[in-house]
């Protein structure tokens, strides 16, 4: 039944067919409210609207990037290298601000790297025609690398107090700037998938690439596309992320490939392409993320989160590959 | 004799049907000669520039570095050929050494640690592959989660602890016969090993068919998922493997040890002219790739090239390998 719930999804996800579309999403915030309840009942004083609006700040930047992942794996596509660049975007920012630019030109600087990195790696999966794993494989490596050579294990932390204001700033001392945004894109991204021609072929691209290519869809140019999206994503997530930690190293984002397509993935869409919705994705951002938050509150140690997001991602991806059989 | 390099190239006859000869048959079309070709290049260019470099111990300290990127390479090319692939081997590597360290600690020996590591390892690649091909979770998936559970629990249940490895456990990373290091005759056997199964048993035929063309397999009936799986059971064997050489040159351990390697691994196995698409490729690929490597870290460091600049060595090198492929599918597109 493969063929059938990806023509529902391509179908579906796009155009309204609200049980088809909102099935998936309905259960994960069922299981987000209950996940709430339960962690505020388990550990005393968990529970406050100001600590769970603190705690976004912590998962805005991964969620920039999940919004653009989950474009990347509608088309069947992956990035690995998202983590890498964050880290390359944060050191550029440090190092162009600590090397004399101005420090507003410096994140402008280190937000074009971002779309620049993205744009390599859809023009080398394109031209070469290689699977975009291998590619953002080698950059993953490749962007990391740029960003330990240049800071050298070196971090800069002397920035101005206004630059704070990217990932510190709160409206009404309550809400996170960064969360707006992250709405914001939310719904952009929304719009662009699911009403625009650009989000059809993203679905179609991912639902049959050889098909849409002779449909007329330019599949090398929304590939490039997509990926130099994720770039501007990171950027953005780069620029936050610096201005949260007030500081820019090279090591910064290390796992954020694996959190991104976990979350992905959690959200329903189907590693091989073809299905995924973005209200999905952001129920996956706010469970795995409010996860992460309620075990770190419980005190136990940050390192097993890197256990659970990777269980998470196979048993995610296991289930969606798998339940379909029960379905027929 | 069938030849160990897919691609349909034949060595039965002294001269194939285009009348080439056998030399240009199976040493000039074989995968790993450019590597090969790149290899002799390089040691003659750092031979003559870098100081220190042309020396019998250091060749040494070459052949001891590549070796641990050469065992898991072995396998790990295996897993490539079949159009599949694993990235968790830097974090098995890790459990299996501190598994052996421990082991080593409180019982002593190197028997005993040895065959530890090997089961362990061989249940992480059993997982692996059970999932990648039966659990039908794609294996970038499968192994990118595994390489973080794994490193998340290292540095839970390890990351305070020191770890000091008597000298009577590493056998495998510190005697040496004859002046050669047991892990590299060790390296030896396995490739003979490798080439042996991949030339005369039906699973190293599976392989290439398999990874050349999938759907063509199945249709031949050939055991799709099993030849997978036994490709990732290696590879997580190979790790419990090299995780004693690792851990016997070394000596001690951190809960961060293996980083990368996954990395390094396979730069090797793509730079040595396996095919990252699956289906092309010899059984000595990792091996000339792992020199390649091993010699390019080790003249940055007689050059005191900053350690903070091998992974950016390492993405330039994946990227070239994998896009000379590229090109090279390119050309044989326009060629038909």
């Amino acid at each position: 039944m493969t063929e059938n719930r990806s023509e529902k999804a391509w179908t579906g996800a796009s155009w309204g067919n609200p049980f088809g579309k909102l099935g998936r999403t309905t259960v994960l915030a069922i299981i987000f409210i209950f996940q709430i309840i339960l962690t505020s009942v388990l550990v005393p004083g968990y529970f406050s609207v100001w600590g769970l609006l603190d705690a976004t700040r912590a998962f805005v930047e991964v969620g920039f990037i999940s919004l653009a992942m989950t474009l990347i794996i509608i088309t069947g596509g992956i990035d690995l290298s998202v983590g890498a660049l964050l880290a390359l975007v944060s050191v550029t920012i440090g190092f162009s601000y600590q090397a004399g630019l101005p420090l507003g030109a410096a994140s402008l600087l280190g937000v074009i790297v971002g779309v620049a990195g993205g744009t390599l790696n859809g023009l080398v999966t394109t031209y070469f025609r290689l699977h975009p794993l291998v590619v953002t494989l080698g950059t993953f490596a490749l962007f990391r690398g740029i960003a330990f050579a240049v800071s050298d294990a070196d971090a800069v932390s002397n920035f101005p107090q206004w630059f704070s204001v990217f990932g510190q700033y709160k409206f009404g001392g309550m809400v996170p700037a960064q969360l707006v945004v992250l709405v914001i894109c939310a719904v952009i991204f929304w719009l662009l998938l699911s009403k625009t021609p650009f989000g059809r072929y993203v679905y179609a691209i991912g639902h049959n690439a050889t098909a849409s290519r002779f449909s007329g869809v330019a599949t090398q140019k929304v590939t490039v596309a997509v990926y130099a999206i994720m770039g501007l994503m990171v950027g953005l997530a780069g620029l936050v992320h610096t201005s949260r930690i007030f500081s820019a190293r090279g090591n910064a984002g290390f796992g954020l490939e694996l959190v991104a397509i976990a979350i992905v993935v959690l959200g329903g869409a189907r590693i091989l392409g073809g299905s995924g919705t973005i209200w999905g994705t952001v129920m996956g951002l706010l469970i795995l993320s409010y996860l992460q938050d309620g075990l770190s509150f419980a005190g136990v140690r940050g390192d097993i989160g890197l256990t659970i997001i990777g269980c998470a991602l196979i048993l995610g991806v296991f289930l969606n590959e798998n339940i379909q059989k029960f379905r027929k | 004799m069938p030849s160990d390099q897919g691609d349909g190239v034949d060595a039965r006859s002294p001269k194939d049907r285009h009348g080439r000869s056998i030399l240009s048959n199976t040493l000039l079309a074989r995968p790993e000669t450019p590597a090969l070709l790149f290899l002799i290049l390089l040691l003659a260019v750092f031979s003559v520039t870098t100081k220190g470099f042309f020396s019998v111990n250091n060749f040494i300290g070459i052949l001891e570095q590549g070796v641990i990127i050469a065992i898991v390479g072995l396998a790990v090319n295996q897993v490539i050929l079949s159009a599949e692939i694993d990235v968790s081997v830097g974090s098995v590597l890790a459990v299996c050494a501190f598994i052996y360290g421990n082991l080593a600690m409180m019982f002593g020996g190197n028997l005993l640690p040895l065959f530890a590591t090997l089961a362990v390892g061989t249940a992480i690649g059993l997982l692996n592959g059970v999932l990648s091909t039966y659990g039908k979770v794609p294996s970038i998936i499968t192994t990118l989660g595994a390489l973080f559970v794994y490193r998340g629990l290292i540095l839970l249940l390890a990351g305070a602890q020191v770890l000091n490895v008597p000298k009577t456990s590493r056998v495998l990373g510190l005697s040496d016969v004859a002046g050669i290091p047991v892990s590299v005759l060790l390296l030896v056997v396995l490739a003979v090993g490798f080439y042996w199964v991949s030339t005369n048993t039906a699973w190293g035929r599976n392989i290439y068919a398999v990874g050349g063309n999938e759907s063509g397999a199945t249709t031949l009936g050939l055991p799709v998922n099993r030849t997978r799986l036994i490709a990732f059971v290696l590879s997580g064997a190979a790790c419990g493997l090299a995780a004693a050489g690792f851990l016997g040159q070394i000596g001690q351990l951190q809960a961060t040890a293996g980083t990368s390697f996954e990395l390094r691994v396979i730069t090797a196995v793509v730079l040595g002219g396996t095919s990252i698409r699956g289906g092309r490729g010899s059984v000595f690929s990792p091996i000339v790739g792992a020199l390649l490597v091993g010699v390019i870290l080790n003249a940055m460091t007689l050059n005191r090239v900053p350690g903070t600049m091998e992974l950016f060595v390492l993405g330039v090198l994946i990227l070239l390998s994998v896009s000379s492929e590229g090109i090279r599918q390119r050309y044989l597109e326009k060629k038909i």
